[in-house]
């Protein structure tokens, strides 16, 4: 169901999740788009290593980005007022990363909702972590 | 040993670069798209509230990362992280002003030795002068020390 108003949301509810895209065509996409396609590092595994990088990496604001867009996809109404995400490990490309935000605080009078974010690889361990805090309408 | 307070006082809250932007909507919208977006105001260049997602804000880098002045801490930095507050819609298209300073040094102090956290701060204002998003970018120095002996 649809996340409207500020009275749809739920104490410690786990948002509805989707499959980050983190192929290397869509990691250096996003770091020529953003202007940091000059290098390897964010689009070729073999010059990445040259750098001492364990491969290409997903950028760290394109994890930011995974988040807020989930963000987006619970409440169409979401307006994000702020978002804090910690680079903890690097996040490797071409390999499988998952996405989670728990409702952590609700404010009913403002419509303000807390949210705890993390990103982690395929192992399971927490790459990118931090909170956001959104608006929605009182209803 | 760096003397952190003295950073503060030197350094904290004193503006060290400005620069302008203008944001190109494809890049924008390209940036929102390959994140997962689906909403068509961060999508879309033709949506009439076509702005930037808070991922591309965070992409908008100062021209330098300290002041001129600043120390040299011996490690290199790292990215640890940004942080992103929307005040109003970043639009396209449009003269955009991002002045930087810097907002936060602390340090923390482990087994491995002592980390220091710089955070720089760049509030963007339209022509207006209207603030319309703060993007802290988060550094991390491994403090590294002269072991001369």
């Amino acid at each position: 169901m649809p996340v409207e108003t500020v009275q749809d949301v739920e104490f410690g509810a786990e948002l509805e999740a989707f499959a980050p895209d983190t192929s290397v065509a869509a990691t250096g996409a996003f770091a020529d788009a953003v202007g940091w396609g000059g290098g390897g590092r964010f689009k070729d595994h073999a010059a990445a290593r040259l750098e001492g990088l364990p491969g290409a990496l997903v950028p760290g604001i394109m994890a930011m980005g995974f988040l807020s867009s989930m963000i987006h996809r619970w409440s169409p109404t979401a307006h994000i007022e702020h978002i804090d995400t910690v680079f903890r490990a690097p996040v490797i490309a071409d390999e499988p990363c998952s996405i989670s935000a728990v409702v952590t605080d609700i404010d009913s009078d403002s419509g303000r909702v807390e949210l705890d974010l993390s990103v982690r690889n395929g192992k399971g361990e927490t790459r990118v972590f931090g909170t956001a805090r959104v608006r929605l309408p009182l209803g | 040993m760096v003397d952190i307070e003295e950073l503060k006082s030197r350094f904290l809250n004193l503006e060290f670069d400005r620069k302008d932007f203008v944001l190109d909507p494809e890049r924008v919208a390209v940036v929102a798209r390959l994140s997962g977006e689906n909403r068509p105001e961060f999508t879309d260049p033709t949506h009439p509230d076509f702005q930037a997602s808070p991922a591309f804000i965070a992409s908008l880098a100062a021209g330098r990362h300290l002041p001129i002045e600043f120390p040299r801490l011996g490690g290199i930095p790292m990215d640890g992280g940004k942080a992103v507050t929307c005040l109003l819609p970043v639009r396209t298209g449009v003269p955009l002003t991002g002045r930087t300073h810097l907002h936060e040094i602390y340090d923390k102090s482990g087994r491995s030795g002592r980390m220091i956290f710089l955070v720089s701060r760049m509030e963007i204002y339209d022509a207006d002068g209207h603030e319309l998003a703060i993007n802290d970018a988060r550094m991390v120095i491994r403090e590294k020390h002269d072991d001369a002996g």
